[in-house]
């Protein structure tokens, strides 16, 4: 059986893995734009010089190797032949499958405004091949300006800030991460980030450029007629799923590949997992899409049902965060509150269940939260002790050793 | 594989396994009489929980057959060793995203008090190449090591 996987990510490489580890006698192919593995997670580590191309890779040096996988890196790929069963690659060459998996990411997305797509200062933070184009431009620049204020902003925001630069975040909204935050949980991080130099301009958007005779964006005018200079500007206006090389091919596509519940596109044997698929844009949900995914290629029948994608995490200036659910309440909800010296916590239950929970400062033991938004636990007579819940509540241990929950 | 495993009946919350796993990481030397039980820093991988029926619920590593925690690291700090079966934290990887702690079903990870930098996560004792010094110091054998089938 051969397959092929397009994509080094974290759906692609834990579909390797488990396609390896299912079959030993396979014969796996990886193909990526990427020249080296690595946790895009980081690149903010990478432009503040923490990490370099080796330490930002989430695979052991020899992975390749000791999976007896054959990676063809720097590899574009221009279409697929659905009918021939081959990856067809932009150098001409081309690769025959039994079974496909794509796993291509996503691209940042750079909105048309004034001359974003022209300029040749002006990055999405997505690739390495982006940090890489960055680096040697922070290093030199002074003043850095950053379109939005998601978890990538802030990430640019604080590597740039470790690099002693001056830095200006502008947010659509009125507060600062505000699809994982509410008001008073950004504000922690605003602080943080103020205190250590960050300018940011709120309910604000970019709407004019200013373009120099280098090709280089050397202002930008925003809607309330403020003029920002800048010698380089990171977009971080969330991304594009990369689907170039399904375009024009039989396999389905609405915005994203469309998938089964096994992964599989509207193609036999040929699957899609992680951003490109749509399903979520989180790190653990394309871990498990790959996964299933390879279990599928391998004649494993597996579907995919861990699609709870509304988490995340984060950690600034020692900060730690936790936000599941979409933190929006509805009438009728109940909606707690808790604050003190170090830490703030907010929890929405809705019929006696919880649909969101944030954590901010200390988030020990946190994990049984996604468990019990995920499958809905019944928490009607304890609502008010949600912040106080351990497993121990709902404590049961298996014939092997193994935890379960008692509800 | 082998598995600590816990009898939550026999538990009296003595705390014992508490004590030893911190003396274990201990970052400076020393013995069981000078581990100062008020430093942050000496953190404990295992908890215990007292009930309001006055039992106790050991809250241990279950180094899990499908670990959602190795499933969600996105540095490569987190691996399950495919012989041994041992859920492995390299802290040099780590990249400090905490989505171990939100994946862990169970509530049994933490970031570290002092630092929020690394994850305080159950090794195993492996170090010491003999039994984990929490059941080793288990008065009541309400955990105790076992081979398990995955």
């Amino acid at each position: 059986m051969k397959h092929v996987i397009i994509g080094v990510g974290a759906a692609g490489i834990t579909a390797a893995k488990t396609l390896r580890e299912k079959d030993p006698s396979c014969s796996i192919t990886m193909i990526s734009t990427d020249t080296h593995v690595h946790s895009r997670c980081m690149l903010h580590r990478y432009l503040s010089h923490e990490r370099n191309e080796d330490t930002l890779s989430f695979v052991e040096p020899d992975f390749f190797e000791t999976n007896r996988i054959t990676w063809i890196k720097g590899a574009p790929v221009r279409t697929i032949d659905v009918e021939q069963k081959l990856v067809c690659l932009e150098n001409g060459s081309s690769q025959p499958f039994d079974q496909l998996l794509i796993a291509t990411g996503a691209n940042s997305f750079i909105p048309p405004v004034g001359q974003f797509r022209e300029a040749n200062n002006v990055f999405g933070l997505r690739n390495l091949s982006d940090a890489q184009a960055i680096r040697p431009l922070s290093d030199q620049a002074d003043k850095i300006l950053i379109v939005g204020s998601g978890l990538v902003g802030m990430d640019a925001a604080y590597a740039f800030l470790e690099q002693g630069k001056d830095v200006t975040v502008v947010e659509m909204a009125d507060r600062i991460l505000p699809i994982q935050l509410n008001e008073t949980a950004g504000q922690a991080y605003k602080d943080l980030f103020e205190a250590h130099g960050c300018r940011f301009l709120l309910g604000k958007k970019a709407s004019e450029t200013h373009m120099n005779d280098q090709g280089a964006i050397d202002f930008v005018s925003l809607d309330d007629g403020t003029r920002i200079d800048c010698d380089l500007v990171i977009v971080a206006a969330g991304v594009r799923p990369a689907l170039e090389c399904a375009q024009d091919t039989p396999i389905d596509i609405d915005r994203f590949i469309k998938v089964s519940d096994t992964m599989e596109t509207s193609c036999p044997n040929i699957y899609a997992a992680g951003d490109v698929a749509g399903l979520s844009g989180i790190w653990p949900n394309a871990m498990k899409q790959g996964q299933t995914a390879a279990l599928n290629m391998c004649g494993i029948h597996t579907v995919y049902e861990d699609r709870y994608a509304m988490k995340n995490t984060m950690n600034f200036y020692g900060l730690v965060t936790l936000s599941l659910g979409r933190g929006v309440a509805e009438e009728g909800d109940l909606v707690l509150e808790e604050e003190d010296a170090h830490n703030y916590r907010r929890a929405i239950l809705r019929n006696g269940k919880l649909d969101s929970i944030l954590l901010q400062g200390k988030i020990d033991y946190s994990g049984i939260y996604q468990y019990l938004i995920k499958n809905q636990i019944d928490l009607s007579g304890r609502e008010t002790d949600i912040f106080h819940l351990s497993f121990a509540d709902f404590y049961g241990v298996k014939d092997n050793g193994g935890y379960q929950y008692q509800v | 594989m082998r598995r600590i495993m816990i009898d939550a009946s026999k538990c009296d919350g003595c705390k014992n396994c508490t004590v030893a796993c911190m003396q274990a990481h201990r970052e400076t030397p020393g013995t069981i009489y000078d581990l100062d039980l008020t430093d942050i820093r000496n953190e404990s991988r295992n908890h215990i929980e007292k009930m309001p029926d006055g039992s106790y619920r050991p809250i241990f590593c279950r180094h899990c057959d499908l670990p959602e925690c190795v499933m969600s690291c996105m540095s490569g700090a987190l691996t399950k060793d495919p012989q041994t079966g041992i859920v492995s934290y390299d802290e040099k990887k780590c990249g400090s995203c905490f989505m171990c702690v939100m994946n862990c079903p169970y509530g049994v990870l933490k970031a570290d008090t002092a630092t929020h930098t690394k994850v305080i996560k159950c090794d195993f004792c492996l170090l010491d190449n003999a039994e984990p010094n929490c059941v080793k110091s288990c008065p009541k054998k309400a955990i105790y090591v076992e081979e398990v089938s995955l």
